[in-house]
């Protein structure tokens, strides 16, 4: 019995992608509507996994970030919300410019644990980055701020026939991916999404924007101006 | 720059060649993607760049380094845009001394003695060698864990082979830890040889430790295992370590180096108090810009970073009490700010009347420091900033927006001061 629980578990979980989507009052009661939106550098950690333990993949997590970053753009344009051209391409960002992003990267960072155990007070208006936001100066041409974060776990053959043979471990490779959309003056978390899914959804551009588009469907459309 | 504390000797430490370790596909494999790391530490602003510190920093590692090669290492010696007190070793020869660090320490022989602890990780190729291990022993587990999922031997054998397939991966562990353990202490050992060969006091490596003892924001915790020994062990096993001829600093010697440090890491510093506000370790702020305005007390601006840390302070007092520092209280405060957000953690603190008492104390203090600040140089227009959000807190509405006004007005320019018209707006909407 045990046994069949956790796999209907393993299959529930990893069958179909999981999601989970909040939004803020204010969002569903149109007290704010987004026009226009700013994307912030993606940060989408994967590792490799092998019978031998972990090895990071850091030009593989950039390209991924840039892939998971493309497809939450799709999605709020397909919302007829208009994504505002990178600013933050690291070349074009002298010192003190790269250190505000960083800064409110590492804000967004230390609220990060709280959003992900406490998703559902999102939806009582409970957090916020604080006004600080408006030091990068991106409110003039977006409403929000939009905060991409994701980790996954890719498996080598080896890993894969361990993880076959020890089937009820439920060590599977698995994707997650968390969006957070943030008022670009007042710093308050609009909305906030946690997708996940098998790892493979990286690899495929097809299925990667599928579960984005799931995981922010109840983000409202902005109406044409 | 000004004059450098201890100036080291020219190395007399023979140089090893890294005849021992040699590079297998894993090594490199972790090589590379340790490069394109280190890259992306710059790429992401985690860098901290001053002209002076960036030249500083390289002048005391490569003192330390002598003429030590080493296949696939390229000595560089940065700081990082971090306030926890932290340093660490890419294996390619990328040593990062967190600002946090940097501000905690007190003076160049502590530096250096950082510096060579993590020299000597690179120059024993730790990285690599834990690298390995951890591959041997996770494939271990692996093994073991199957066998156990799989067991089909029954009676006291079966139950023998389960109970190790259960209890391996804690037992694994715990020696993969206390491994490391014995190199950190190999770093500590080593890394006092380096740097007392450099010329720089033997002293710096246990002052060093006594000055990350401070635990300024109370987060040092007993856990049932660390993967650096106990700060107090390290001190005696260094402290024993040297011998009783070394070289000491006398006491005016002692008090130059301390003020020579701090005059090169001035930059620095106020950088940190930032990073430390923004990231909530109000404390730290407090410490760190006492540190600068003991250095130059008329500084308009290292005494506007004292009071930006005490307004930001708010309800906190400045200092740990003895309760506060107990095992306990330090467990319950970590649980608190995993749970609740910093505005949270102010409202609730607020509720009590020694957060109230606090709070009373660090607004006057933050309000005195910044009308000294402007006392030094009327033309600070941060400390009017500042003002302007200590009296909006305090709901001193006229006078916050007085400030906002004068802010903007002279500094037109700044970053910051669309964020400031928006307050201003918000407080002259809400006095009509």
């Amino acid at each position: 019995m045990r046994v069949f629980v956790r796999l209907v578990f393993v299959i529930l979980l990893f069958a179909a992608t999981a999601e989970a989507q909040y939004l803020n009052p204010k969002l569903l009661e149109k007290k704010v509507t987004i026009h226009s939106a700013a994307l912030l550098p993606a940060k989408v950690e994967i590792v490799k996994e092998s019978a031998k333990g972990s090895e990071m993949m850091v030009a593989e997590s950039a390209d991924i970030s840039s892939s998971v970053m493309d497809a939450v753009g799709h999605t709020l344009q397909q919302k007829k919300i208009n994504v505002v051209a990178n600013q933050f391409e690291p070349a074009s960002m002298d010192d003190s410019r790269k250190y505000q992003l960083a800064d409110i990267q590492t804000r967004y960072d230390a609220l990060l644990p709280k959003l992900v155990d406490k998703s559902k007070d999102v939806k009582k208006a409970r957090f916020t980055l604080g006004d600080e936001v408006m030091l990068l100066n991106v409110h003039k041409d977006a409403d929000v701020l939009v905060f991409i974060r994701g980790q996954g776990r890719m498996f080598t053959k080896g890993k894969t026939a361990f993880s076959i043979i020890n089937i009820f471990d439920l060590d599977f490779p698995f994707a997650t991916i968390t969006v957070g959309i943030v008022d670009a003056r007042s710093g308050e978390v609009l909305a906030f999404t946690k997708p996940m899914s098998a790892s493979k959804v990286l690899k495929d551009k097809k299925a990667l924007n599928k579960m984005i588009e799931k995981s922010l469907k109840k983000l409202p459309t902005t109406a044409a101006p | 720059m000004p004059r450098v504390a201890t100036t080291p000797k020219p190395s007399t430490f023979e140089p090893v060649e890294d005849e021992k370790f040699a590079f297998g596909k894993v090594d490199l494999d972790l090589l590379s993607e340790i490069k394109l790391l280190d890259e992306r530490f710059e790429k992401e602003g985690a860098v901290f760049h001053e002209t002076n510190l960036d030249a500083y920093l390289n002048r005391v590692g490569m003192a330390v380094v002598a003429d030590r090669k080493l296949e696939n290492v390229e000595w560089k010696f940065r700081a990082l845009r971090d306030p926890v007190p932290n340093a660490f070793a890419l294996p390619n020869g990328s040593i990062y001394i967190n600002t946090g660090l940097l501000a905690l320490l007190d003076d160049e022989n502590q530096l250096a003695a950082v510096i060579a602890h993590e020299i000597t990780h690179v120059s024993e190729r730790h990285t690599y060698e834990r690298n390995r291990t951890l591959r041997k022993i996770m494939l271990t587990m692996n093994i073991i864990n199957t066998i156990g999922n799989w067991n089909p031997i029954g009676g006291p054998a079966g139950l023998a082979i389960s109970l190790i397939a259960s209890v391996s991966p804690f037992m694994l562990a715990i020696s993969v830890l206390g491994y490391s353990k014995d190199q950190e202490k190999e770093a500590d050992l080593e890394g006092l040889k380096y740097a007392t060969a450099a010329g720089f006091v033997a002293d710096g490596m246990p002052n060093s430790f006594k000055a990350m003892q401070r635990d300024v924001e109370g987060e040092q915790m007993n856990s049932f295992y660390s993967d650096h020994p106990k700060l107090q062990e390290r001190v005696t096993y260094t402290s024993s370590s040297i011998s009783a001829d070394a070289r000491k600093l006398t006491e005016e010697e002692a008090k130059t180096a301390k003020n020579d440090y701090l005059a090169v890491m001035e930059i620095a510093d106020r950088h940190d108090v930032e990073l430390a506000i923004n990231e909530g370790r109000f404390r730290s702020a407090v410490f760190v810009s006492q540190k600068l305005v003991s250095l130059h007390p008329d500084s308009s601006e290292n005494v506007f970073y004292l009071a930006e840390s005490y307004r930001t302070l708010g309800p906190r007092n400045a200092e740990l009490t003895d309760q506060q520092r107990t095992s306990g209280a330090k467990k319950k405060a970590a649980k608190t700010r995993s749970k609740r957000t910093l505005e949270e953690q102010d409202a609730e603190l607020l509720k009590t009347p020694e957060g109230q008492e606090a709070w009373k104390a660090n607004s006057d203090k933050s309000e005195t420091l910044f009308l000294r600040a402007l006392e030094l140089n009327r033309f600070n227009s941060s400390a009017h900033r500042g003002l302007g959000m200590l009296y909006e807190r305090l709901n001193r509405k006229q006078d916050a927006a007085g400030e906002y006004a004068k802010y903007l007005e002279l500094a037109p320019n700044a970053i910051d001061t669309e964020r400031v018209r928006r307050r201003l707006a918000v407080l002259r909407e809400s006095m009509n």
